[in-house]
């Protein structure tokens, strides 16, 4: 098309019956340009954060299989993304300028011919969500370390995922991923991310506690080096290194020697998980007694220890304790809800929570959920909490 | 499918465009196609008010500061890549919108002079 000239513009002003005295000198002529109609662009509103990150010339990126809904994720975010339609039309104009800046720009043309790059009657919104990392611990889980003796890790055909692997299927930002990868104790074996065996991650527990007990040393003080001495004949010794990490908290004396300060809670929550796979439930009374004898000696047991673990039937006579993993539960809200009351028909706050926590959005209370996916009753004056809708 | 929504230039600033926002459609004349059309002429009072001329209408409107920005962003049409999650698709974070024309108002209608009969 033509461009318009400014005997055009000042004709069609006069025509509208408008002042030029009263306008800014220079005017924009839109046109739409060729690849307008194209559909080729599209608008993502962007939250708090995600401007600054792409003007520092970060990147985002959408993931998701077409079985998942879409999310968007920034370095250490994600967000879910919804499409969000407007009644109004979107024209997005590259070079249109505003009137601070015309008037920044004194030598700003009389006329500026702009071209509209596309427009749209919706926009990508953003809200930010929980990372999806339950499919991560699945991926991992497909294949799990057995140590470096079994057969089956030569000719394993399973997939192996390396760090770029996952960050291409799993739906959550790298900071997320990596973080995740460090609470569930993976660790690279060959290059690639790798979950050990429990049977196997208990033997090599077992070789730490046991060197522990002869060498009669403080739980608060391992060496690693005479554990690598004394226990890399017995397995390897990027394993044994990974062990402490897992159970204990490594430091550094004046002397520059590295020690790890054991884990009490999380040993003695380890060594409940193999007692407790063993069958479907255990007489509570028996299983105190048989777990506080498992564990090393100058350990206590208690059982707040096995929170989001395990769980204790108040209501059975005699009371009984049985497995239940947060991590095997379902990781949407409302399924969540759903598989936990069908185990228990009705729950008290201190009994739930450790199986509702990990739902918390960023801010969201546990009570919060509850108010939302719940209904409270009173039942011998304790305030419990059951489903909002009929258990089929 | 992991679409990467990387920066178009590598370095440099991204581009910042404008939003103009208008109820109801655009239609071309005539029924011509779109592109290559002319919207209208877009002018600015001394104020600062944005007042956009379309066909025989005046709107008015004003400038707003975006609470959230906007991204552009620009299909790449298909990149394939060989990656264990299947095949890539690349959209290009083209240009960032801050500002936007609202225009809002009911469009005033140009009445043009019609000539008297003798």
């Amino acid at each position: 098309a033509a461009m318009r000239s400014r005997a055009e513009v000042d004709a069609t002003l006069q025509t509208a019956k408008l002042n030029p005295a009263e306008l800014l000198p220079a005017v924009h002529c839109l046109s739409f340009g060729p690849q307008a109609g194209g559909g080729e662009c599209c608008l993502l509103q962007l939250e708090p954060g995600l401007c600054a990150e792409l003007e520092a010339g970060r990147s985002l990126v959408i993931r998701g299989e077409k079985d998942e809904r879409a999310v968007l994720c920034s370095k250490n975010k994600t967000y879910d993304m919804k499409i969000a339609d407007t009644s109004n039309m979107l024209l997005f104009v590259p070079g249109c300028k505003t009137p601070e800046e015309l008037n920044a720009d004194p030598a700003s043309c009389n006329i500026i011919h702009s071209q509209i790059a596309g427009f749209a009657k919706n926009y990508w919104e953003l809200r930010r969500c929980r990372p999806k990392l339950k499919k991560l611990r699945k991926l991992l889980m497909e294949d799990p370390y057995e140590g470096p003796d079994t057969r089956k890790d030569q000719t394993s055909t399973f997939s192996k995922y390396t760090t770029e692997d996952l960050l291409s299927l799993i739906q959550a930002s790298e900071v997320e991923i990596l973080h995740q990868l460090q609470v569930i104790d993976a660790c690279k074996i060959e290059g690639c991310w790798r979950i050990l065996d429990f049977d196997y991650e208990m033997k090599l527990l077992n070789h730490v506690t046991q060197l522990i007990d002869s060498e009669s040393w403080p739980f608060s003080k391992v060496p690693l080096c005479v554990c690598l001495e004394e226990l890399g004949s017995l397995e390897p010794r990027e394993m044994i290194e990974h062990i402490l990490l897992s159970y204990g908290r490594k430091y550094v004396d004046d002397a520059g020697e590295v020690f790890f300060e054991m884990r009490e809670d999380k040993i003695c929550r380890a060594i409940a998980q193999m007692l407790l796979q063993n069958a479907v439930k255990f007489n509570l009374s028996e299983f105190e007694e048989v777990w506080q004898q498992s564990v090393p000696e100058g350990m206590t047991t208690r059982l707040d220890q096995l929170q989001g673990l395990a769980l204790v039937d108040k209501s059975s006579r005699p009371e009984t304790i049985f497995l239940l993993k947060v991590e095997d539960l379902p990781e949407d809200n409302q399924e969540r809800f759903n598989s936990l009351f069908g185990i228990r028909e009705k729950w008290t706050e201190v009994d739930i929570t450790p199986y509702i926590q990990d739902l918390c959005a960023e801010k969201q209370t546990v009570g919060a959920l509850l108010t939302k996916y719940a209904r409270s009753s009173m039942l011998n004056g304790v305030k419990v909490y059951n489903s909002r809708r009929p258990i089929s | 499918v992991t679409p990467h929504l990387s920066h178009s230039g590598g370095t440099g600033a991204l581009a910042q465009w404008v939003l103009v926002e208008l109820q109801g459609e655009v239609e071309p004349r005539q029924s011509r196609e779109l592109a290559g059309s002319l919207l209208g002429d877009l002018h600015y009072t001394c104020e600062g008010v944005p007042v956009l001329i379309v066909g025989h209408h005046i709107l008015y409107g004003k400038v707003v500061q975006l609470e959230k920005p906007f991204a552009v962003l620009v299909k790449q049409g298909g990149v394939p890549q060989p990656s264990p999650a299947g095949p890539h698709s690349h959209y290009t974070v083209t240009a960032l919108i801050k500002t936007k024309l609202l225009f809002k108002t009911r469009p005033k209608p140009i009445i043009t002079h019609v000539p008297k009969k003798v």
